[in-house]
């Protein structure tokens, strides 16, 4: 349940590491799973420690306004045949506006649901999935 | 300009506009009182035009009208015994579904067109004890030919084909898996309920000077401009609930003849227990009724 | 009740007149408490000459020729004698599809089986498309053919919870990977969400489990299945 001012960890590798939910798009309630929002960067990810900084430098900033797709929520989410599946914190990728992700990597795991929302390029980057 | 004028416009084509509002500010001299809306009324959308038929008021029209939303054969009385989930083996979904049974339907009588000015099939459901009932209903179901029912109540049909035979028993596979059904029950009374719950207004302000009026309705309607009253059908507080509600294409997803259980997809209105009328949906087509399942009295009904 | 004397009127009262005379009795010692007998009273024949106007001065019940009883039909057999809980009947019909053996019924019906999946044990789940979980089980639903039960695990230091169905057709294989070391003392460990008591990932404990299984059934040869139910 992602709403205004959620804030949402950041598990791709486009720098940014907590973003906070400004906006959900298409939608007039709650954000869940596979669904497209707006957010704010609020904390950079550190990669200095990551040897050659200069090719993976942080392709968003802090205060940058960008669009995100949720990959885990906290909220349990209902499958077809009854089951349902929680996550322990909300996370989410960062896209372009044409929808594709910005980072190049992507670590920890996302929920399946993404897939009947035709975001299979987003799963596929993804190490695992539930 | 007065509205009546405009009203009459179309019934005089031959006329150009101009000279005909001439003629007529000449002859009519109209003065109007009280207040007036800036738009004049439009002319109504519905029934306009040289190639419309004219709707006419006859019983025949009415049932003519009718004939395409009237099921070819009568539905059955079910009670609604209360909610489960089903399991589809081949897709892994699980389905929300109400389990209805049936309880001795019969058919106690006909109305037909010739005496009642319609067709369709009373039926009738349980069982009452023949000391609770009046001497006149008791004679009823006595000319029928059936123990006395608690439940009765009638199922139009589109024509004399689906009148079943007076005494005739339905049971549970009178419908098919697979096949969609309107049902009519009473809702749930909710008692006298507020503006919010029945009709979903979203109520006033917590604060901002709101005091005493946070779940109220606002305003009833327009003031002097409107006419300085509140209009017919003004959503306002009152009884909700209780009331008849018919829920539309339920799919039929199990039939137990020998229990006499139907189990349809979804939710039906009213509590367990509560006695729910299902009939073919009338928005889906007629189902393929064989003609070996049709009593032998009536000929085999067209299927749409 | 005084009675006004009928001679005054001459046929007014024609229905004093038809009362029996037993009944007139009646009512003279009608203060008196007593147990004696009194024979029910009967109606007196009708003059045979009597001109039908009054008939309708008679009471019903006592006019000569009174309705006929009505034929009143026995009910049918009902299908809600028979089967009382419907319901219940389709939750049946339910569980023999989804569960013919009653096998995966029982490895979950912990109150009964003492074999079966407990709160603490760490279960895994095959599901039909291929993807297995595996975790710590939390808490059992048993409600007959929907019951559930609650898997924790973390995956990617990240906590993943599922209720899964337990005879769900999606779910192919449910295996008990390992059981607790003690009887937990709560029905739902709910307290194994907060960082102080959660176990952390079971990945270990399950790729062991499979290492010893696979090896198990490459001494066995094909026909051990280990413990797959």
């Amino acid at each position: 349940m992602i709403q205004l001012k959620s804030m949402l960890n950041c598990i791709d590798n486009s720098g940014a590491a907590v973003v906070e939910c400004v906006n959900v798009l298409k939608k007039k309630r709650a954000a869940t799973v596979g669904d497209r929002i707006v957010v704010v960067v609020q904390k950079q990810r550190n990669f200095a420690s990551e040897g050659a900084g200069g090719s993976i430098s942080n392709k968003v900033r802090r205060g940058d306004i960008r669009h995100a797709v949720i990959v885990r929520v906290r909220k349990e989410m209902q499958r077809p045949d009854g089951s349902s599946v929680k996550f322990d914190d909300n996370a989410c990728v960062l896209i372009n506006k044409s929808g594709d992700p910005i980072g190049t990597r992507m670590n920890g795991v996302v929920a399946t649901e993404l897939r009947d929302k035709q975001w299979s390029k987003i799963l596929s980057l993804a190490p695992l999935h539930v | 300009m007065p509205p009546r004028i405009l009203g009459n416009l179309p019934q005089l084509p031959c006329l150009p506009k101009g000279s005909l509002f001439t003629i007529i500010r000449a002859n009519v001299p109209t003065r109007s009182f009280g207040i007036r809306s800036l738009n004049p009324p439009k002319a109504s959308r519905f029934n306009v035009g040289a190639d419309l038929p004219v709707l006419k008021s006859t019983p025949t029209a009415a049932l003519e009208r009718k004939s395409r939303t009237l099921p070819l054969r009568t539905g059955t009385i079910v009670i609604k015994k209360g909610m489960t989930g089903l399991f589809d083996p081949e897709t892994g979904k699980r389905v929300p579904c109400t389990v209805l049974q049936l309880d001795r339907v019969e058919v106690v009588s006909h109305k037909t067109r010739q005496i009642h000015g319609y067709n369709a099939v009373q039926l009738g459901s349980g069982w009452k004890h023949p000391s609770n009932m009046t001497k006149s209903l008791l004679g009823h179901f006595s000319a029928s030919g059936v123990s006395p029912k608690r439940h009765v109540y009638e199922f139009r049909v589109k024509d004399e084909a689906g009148l079943l035979p007076v005494g005739q028993m339905i049971n549970a596979d009178w419908f098919q898996t697979g096949q969609y059904v309107d049902a009519r029950s009473h809702a749930k009374g909710k008692g006298f309920a507020g503006v919010m719950k029945r009709h979903g207004f979203g109520g006033q302000d917590r604060s901002h000077g709101v005091s005493l009026k946070h779940r109220s309705m606002g305003s009833s309607g327009p003031g002097q401009g409107g006419g300085s009253r509140v209009y017919p059908g003004k959503k306002m507080a009152g009884n909700m609930g209780n009331q008849q509600n018919t829920v539309q294409n339920l799919k039929i997803l199990k039939v137990d003849s020998e229990n006499g259980i139907i189990v349809v997809q979804g939710a039906v209105s009213g509590p367990k227990g509560c006695q729910v009328r299902i009939q073919d949906a009338i928005k889906k087509p007629w189902p393929e009724v064989a003609p070996a399942e049709l009593p032998a009295e009536t000929p085999a009904e067209p299927t749409a | 009740m005084a009675n006004p004397s009928p001679i005054l009127r001459q046929l007014g009262c024609f229905r004093s007149l038809m009362k029996p005379q037993s009944l007139q009795h009646a009512q003279i010692s009608r203060r008196s408490i007593t147990t004696a007998y009194t024979p029910k009273s009967q109606p007196l024949d009708f003059p045979s000459k009597m001109p039908k106007t009054f008939l309708s001065q008679i009471p019903t019940h006592l006019q000569p020729h009174s309705r006929k009883k009505l034929k009143v039909y026995p009910p049918p057999a009902s299908a809600t004698t028979t089967c009382k809980d419907a319901v219940g009947a389709v939750n049946q019909s339910q569980l023999e599809t989804l569960d013919p053996t009653g096998e995966r019924k029982a490895l979950f019906d912990y109150r009964r089986n003492p074999r079966s999946v407990k709160v603490g044990d760490i279960v895994r789940v095959t599901f039909k498309n291929g993807d297995p979980f595996a975790g710590v089980c939390l808490s059992i639903r048993l409600r007959g053919h929907d019951t559930s039960f609650l898997l924790r695990n973390q995956l990617s230091r990240v906590g993943v919870e599922m209720w899964v169905k337990a005879l769900s057709p999606n779910v192919e294989s449910v295996e008990i990977v390992q059981r607790t070391a003690h009887r937990k003392r709560r029905a739902r460990l709910y307290y194994m969400r907060q960082p102080r008591h959660d176990m952390g990932t079971v990945e270990n404990i399950v790729t062991n489990y499979l290492r010893q299984k696979q090896g198990l059934r490459g001494i066995k040869g094909r026909g051990g299945r280990g413990q797959r139910r």
